[in-house]
């Protein structure tokens, strides 16, 4: 080597200035980072044990800690009028078993100084090494000897009976529940609403089925991580759960061919992707004095986790506002407008459903405003493709993300776990960050187009209906603002509202009677046995029919064309009701298959005691200057409407009555009634014309009374 | 003995500390489990900092640090971690403002550079004020005002204290942040911002010897600062109960009860802390398992300590069950208290609270973000950062006569604030 004196002495000078030259660092610039470290995934061993439940297990000493987690594999299931009982399900678990009291039980926990819960698939705990054997007892107790004491079942049932009156106060709470309904429909397990009404149905016997024929080791994960090697793991998953065999509580079909579970009742998954709103829908829960609007953009999305464009469809979220301070909502809403905290939104890949949501809260006087900036950021993502800064930073932070999270060696299991549940190809972890740098604009966009509804969407607002609703009918397809309750249902206006009482002497019969006269009389009505009226009408400016088909004693059958093309059809046999649409097909129940009965009497004011409707005259209104008295319909299923009818002549002028709609909720429907003319000896009105769904006039060409109907007209498939 | 099986679990937390010549305490924990690094920076000025026309203004200049500096523009802060990869984040106590960033671990010196522009020379520009104080508002509205119970904290501060500025929640009043003008952010930034008031932290990833070069280069060449003032107020004892009813928006009626106790670190403060646990930690825990499930007076129930560092509170906040007047609430709840004052606690329940504050001491060491955050709090609160393992000692070494003793001290009616929550409705 060669060496001079100069050398040595620059040499020299070097090393003594370093402390200077640490001043003069360039500070104008980022540092420049150093090369990316390599990301590794953790080991995980996954076994079988002779019951068919899968183990998982994870080894890392980094702390002396294990957790424990049993998983089952449950579909989503409906729980209509006893809606409330799954949730149950999880505070019930540990609340007793063959062992121990609650009481006992919760001392167990907490004298191990272990974290353990319950819900509706499985158990959780975590604790110490040291404690961890004892914990596993416990943890196998609740999954296997569960008692469900009745005594407990009580306390749990009334404490969750506050909390869902306490709900009504929480504009989160409420704005969950109210979208989650209106996301998915009150008919689809994941939109159903608990209140009191179906808490006071619930018994501690659907809770214990529930738990006996779901709680299954063919459908089970155990899956243990942590201060474990996988010899010690697998000695203690077959010591607890190898011959672990469950309940003996099958499903067998019952007579309508559904699965059924005994003192559980049907056990249907219901898990159709919910229909979209089909336009811009406007909710508003009205929260007196809030002093904010929670707002919400919510829609179905047809997403699996093991879908080729899941991986697209998180980026393309986390461009919008899925986490990162630099997505668009939070830039626009918060750093640019200062309208929140902050905003953000969610596309969920689920197996069963998923979904989006897009939201923020902020004061009352800018809600419209920010209702709007959420859709003008969602229908962006569709119109242009995203900058490359936008992509880079989305990938770097989802990468960033991935790395961060297998810190804890619960996500090496987590990841392991989803692959088996959600049927992911085996190398989707390892894979994770290679797709991911692969994901282009264009692939971003694609998946904005595919996944995302901005003009087919539900808007939920939650707050002061006084001081926020301003603006926001400007937002809504057909320019209304509709009004919810904290449970998701319409709220219904008051029957009485506006009336004055009857004249002495006039009931409801005397009210029904003067109609029945009025258009011919009981014996010119009775001998309509078959009835078809074809009416023209436009449906968004295109001319289209509607033809209707009764014959008695209850068949009805509806279809609307625009020009040959067939918009929508009903059909009812007196039993079974089929919804025919351009968005496919599905039977009628509840609710809906009970509006389309009461259609099946051409004049129902004769037939509301077999149809188990009950009528009550209200008072007398004014309408459209003539004097009308109306006339409140119930049915026991918990629909309603109300008939107006013109105090002088005795015609029926005027329905009104809310309809379910398609995407959940209700509208308020109006239907004026006209130009009456006779046919077949009763007059019928010519003209109908409805507001509120859709506005249309419907013009009669044709009415034909016992010119007989094709049987075939009324066939349900 | 518990001491001793604590010891043999729990892993310490390995770190070195130094001082920069400004001041600047600097603090390094090493993992490379995890190709990630938390960078973070502890401030010691809180909302009890505050002038008493400018409460909220710790924490609304928290969030105008994240405007830019000399050399970073309005909004790039967030830009360029999270196009790292990282994360970023702060928050304000009565006490401290904290910010960090987890980062991987090959870009360090952007969080050394990042942080070093926040303390050397911020700046911040009209729209950001503007803009910042609109954003603030909203996180007042959303976290207190929207919120059914969310008032509870400036409710009860108001009525606790009457002289020392913790009366103010660090959120603050809308009226003062309206107020607040150029002037108060150079004189708060000068005064607050400076090194020599400030802890440094890395856990993760890293080198120490090229980190400890690589932040001498960022954060040596930033000026010390002046002596920090400290407010020196002391809250005189109360003089009796304070009682009082608030309205909200809310169906259930709900209780709070808040004690006046000694400060974080003090010796009552641990034994103060385990008689917290020992009403409510678990569902064996006294008010758990009488007030929600035996008497079934409430459906939540839970108590806690704010571990302030001058004398602080124990809240206990229980909502009712149907049904349930408040009066019948609390009075279910003080039969507990007055249990903890009347007997002392069984050696069974306070092994348990033991085996309790073991794990959880494990646990809470689980990230790099954690334990930066941890050690940080130990050098600034609990004096020395060597707390960070030895702190748990001071729980175990609690006895059911300390338990007492403090019960009877601190846990009496005299010393306390109690609220009854109720529905707007029910006002008269």
């Amino acid at each position: 080597m060669k060496s001079t004196p100069l050398h040595t002495l620059a040499l020299a000078a070097t090393l003594l200035i370093p402390a200077l030259m640490t001043a003069q660092v360039d500070r104008t610039k980022a540092p420049k980072p150093g090369p990316a470290p390599e990301v590794h995934l953790g080991e995980h061993k996954s076994f079988l044990l002779p019951n068919g439940m899968r183990a998982i297990i994870v080894e890392n000493h980094k702390l002396p800690i294990v957790s424990a987690q049993v998983r089952f594999d449950i579909p989503p299931v409906m729980e209509g009028n006893i809606a409330g009982y799954q949730e149950l399900v999880g505070e019930l678990l540990t609340s007793g078993t063959a062992r121990h009291t609650k009481e006992q039980f919760d001392e167990q926990v907490d004298g191990l100084g272990a974290q353990l819960s319950a819900s509706k698939d499985g158990v959780y705990a975590m604790s110490l090494k040291k404690n961890f054997p004892q914990v596993m007892d416990l943890v196998y107790e609740v999954v296997a000897s569960a008692t469900f004491p009745p005594a407990e079942f009580e306390k749990a049932r009334t404490r969750m009976l506050s909390e869902v009156q306490s709900r009504a106060s929480d504009p989160d709470q409420i704005a969950d529940v109210v979208g989650q309904s209106l996301t998915f429909t009150k008919g689809h397990p994941y939109g159903e609403v608990v209140t009191e009404a179906t808490l006071k149905n619930v018994t501690r016997k659907e809770v214990e089925q529930y738990y006996r024929h779901f709680f299954q080791p063919k459908q089970g994960y155990l899956v243990l991580v942590g201060d474990i090697t996988p010899q010690e793991g697998e000695a203690m998953a077959n010591h607890y759960f190898g011959l672990w065999q469950g309940a003996d509580a099958p499903a067998v079909a019952n007579a309508q061919g559904q699965l059924e579970v005994k003192d559980l009742g049907p056990i249907e998954p219901g898990m159709a992707t919910p229909p979209l709103p089909g336009n811009v829908r406007v909710a508003f829960v009205d929260r007196p004095g809030s002093a904010q609007s929670v707002i919400k953009v919510l829609f179905p999305v047809q997403l699996k986790p093991n879908d080729p464009m899941a991986l697209q469809a998180q980026v393309l979220n986390t461009i919008l506002g899925g986490g990162v301070f630099n997505a668009r909502l939070m830039q626009n809403l918060r750093e640019d407008k200062g309208y929140t905290y902050g905003a953000y939104s969610s596309l969920n890949a689920d197996r069963w459903c998923g979904s989006f949501s897009a939201g923020c809260s902020v004061r009352n006087a800018v809600t419209d405003s920010a209702a709007a900036e959420l859709l003008k950021e969602i229908r962006g993502m569709r119109t242009s493709p995203v900058s490359a800064e936008e992509l880079a930073l989305a990938k770097s932070y989802m990468a960033g993300s991935f790395a961060r999270s297998l810190e804890d060696p619960r996500t090496v299991a987590r990841f392991a776990l989803n692959t088996f549940l959600n049927n992911l190809p085996e190398d989707y972890y390892e894979t994770y960050l290679k797709r991911l740098d692969a994901v282009s604009a264009a692939d971003v966009q694609q998946a904005a187009m595919r996944f995302l509804h901005p003009d087919s969407c539900t808007v939920l607002v939650v707050g002061d209906k006084a001081g926020a609703e301003k603006g926001l009918e400007a937002l809504s397809g057909n320019h209304r603002v509709l009004a919810y309750d904290a449970n998701g249902d319409i709220v219904r206006p008051d029957p009485s509202e506006g009336a004055t009482p009857a004249p002495a002497g006039t009931t409801v019969q005397t009210v029904l009677d003067a109609y029945i006269k009025a258009i011919g009389g009981k014996a010119a009505v009775d001998k309509v046995m078959d009835l078809k009226k074809e009416y023209t009408t436009s449906v968004q400016g295109m001319a289209a029919t509607l033809t209707e088909y009764n014959k008695a004693p209850d068949k009805y059958a509806m279809e609307m064309k625009v020009g040959n093309m067939l918009v929508q059809q009903i059909t009812y046999n007196g039993n079974r009701a089929k919804l025919k649409g351009m968005m496919g097909e599905k039977d009628l129940e509840d609710m809906e298959l009970d509006e389309v009965k009461r259609n099946a009497f051409a004049f129902p004011e004769l037939h509301y005691p077999e149809m188990g409707q009950t009528a009550q005259l209200v008072g007398m209104v004014d309408l459209n200057g003539a004097k009308a008295f109306r006339v409140n319909v119930k049915s026991v299923q918990g629909g309603q409407y109300d008939d107006y009818y013109d105090v002088k002549t005795g015609l029926k002028l005027r329905r009104k009555e809310s309809q379910s709609q398609d995407g959940g909720g209700y509208v308020q429907v109006i239907t004026e009634y006209s130009d009456y003319q006779p046919e077949g000896g009763v007059l019928f009105p010519r003209t109908l014309h409805q507001s509120g769904g859709m506005d249309m006039t419907l013009k009669a060409t044709a009415i034909s009374v016992n010119k007989g109907i094709s049987p075939a007209v009324f066939t349900v498939e | 003995m518990a001491t001793i099986t604590a010891v043999a679990q729990t892993r310490e937390i390995q770190y070195t500390e130094f001082d920069l010549p400004n001041g600047l305490h600097v603090i390094l924990h090493e993992d490379h489990s995890t190709p990630i690094v938390a960078v973070g920076v502890m401030y010691h000025v809180g909302s009890k900092d505050e002038a008493r026309d400018r409460r909220g203004f710790a924490h609304f200049f928290e969030h105008l640090l994240f405007e830019g500096s000399d050399n970073i523009g309005r909004g790039e802060y967030s830009k360029y971690v999270e196009k790292a990869g990282g994360v970023l984040n702060a928050n304000t106590t009565g006490d401290r403002t904290y910010y960090y960033e987890v980062l991987p671990s090959n870009q360090l010196d952007l969080g050394l550079w990042l942080e070093s522009e926040r303390m050397m020379h911020a700046k911040v520009e009209t729209k950001g004020i503007e803009t910042q104080r609109e954003v603030v508002k909203e996180e007042r509205r959303q976290r207190y005002e929207n919120q059914p119970y969310g008032s509870i904290l400036p409710e009860v501060l108001k009525r606790a204290y009457t002289m020392h500025p913790y009366q103010w929640p660090t959120i603050g009043y809308m009226e003062d942040l309206n107020a607040a003008n150029e002037k108060d952010y150079k004189n708060f930034y000068k005064t607050f911002y400076v090194p020599n008031n400030a802890v440094l932290v890395l856990a993760g990833d890293f080198a120490p010897k090229q980190a400890k070069a690589d932040l001498t280069k960022y954060f040596g060449p930033i000026k010390k600062g002046a002596a920090v003032p400290r407010n020196k107020v002391v809250e005189p004892p109360m003089k009796g109960e304070v009682r009082d009813v608030v309205y909200d928006k809310i169906q259930l009626p709900a209780v709070v009860e808040a004690y006046r106790i000694p400060a974080l670190g003090t010796p009552d403060f641990y034994a103060v802390d385990m008689l917290n646990r020992l009403l409510s930690n678990g569902n064996s825990s006294r008010l758990v398992k009488n007030v929600k499930d035996a008497e079934q007076k409430a459906v939540y129930v839970g108590s806690f300590s704010l571990p302030f560092e001058d004398p602080g509170l124990a809240i206990a906040f229980a909502v009712a069950n149907m049904g349930v007047s408040p009066d019948s609430l609390e009075a279910s709840m003080d039969k507990q208290f007055a249990r903890v004052r009347d007997e002392a606690v069984p050696e069974a329940e306070l092994t348990k609270l033991k085996v309790q504050i073991e794990t959880e001491h494990a646990m809470e060491n689980s990230k790099v973000a954690g334990i930066a955050n941890n050690l940080a709090n130990a050098y600034t609160f609990l004096g020395g950062t060597a707390k960070v393992n030895t702190e748990v000692e001071h729980y175990m070494a609690v006895t059911p006569a300390d338990i007492q003793r403090v019960a009877r001290k601190y846990f009496v009616p005299g010393n306390r604030v109690v609220l009854h929550y109720l529905p707007e409705n029910q006002k008269k």
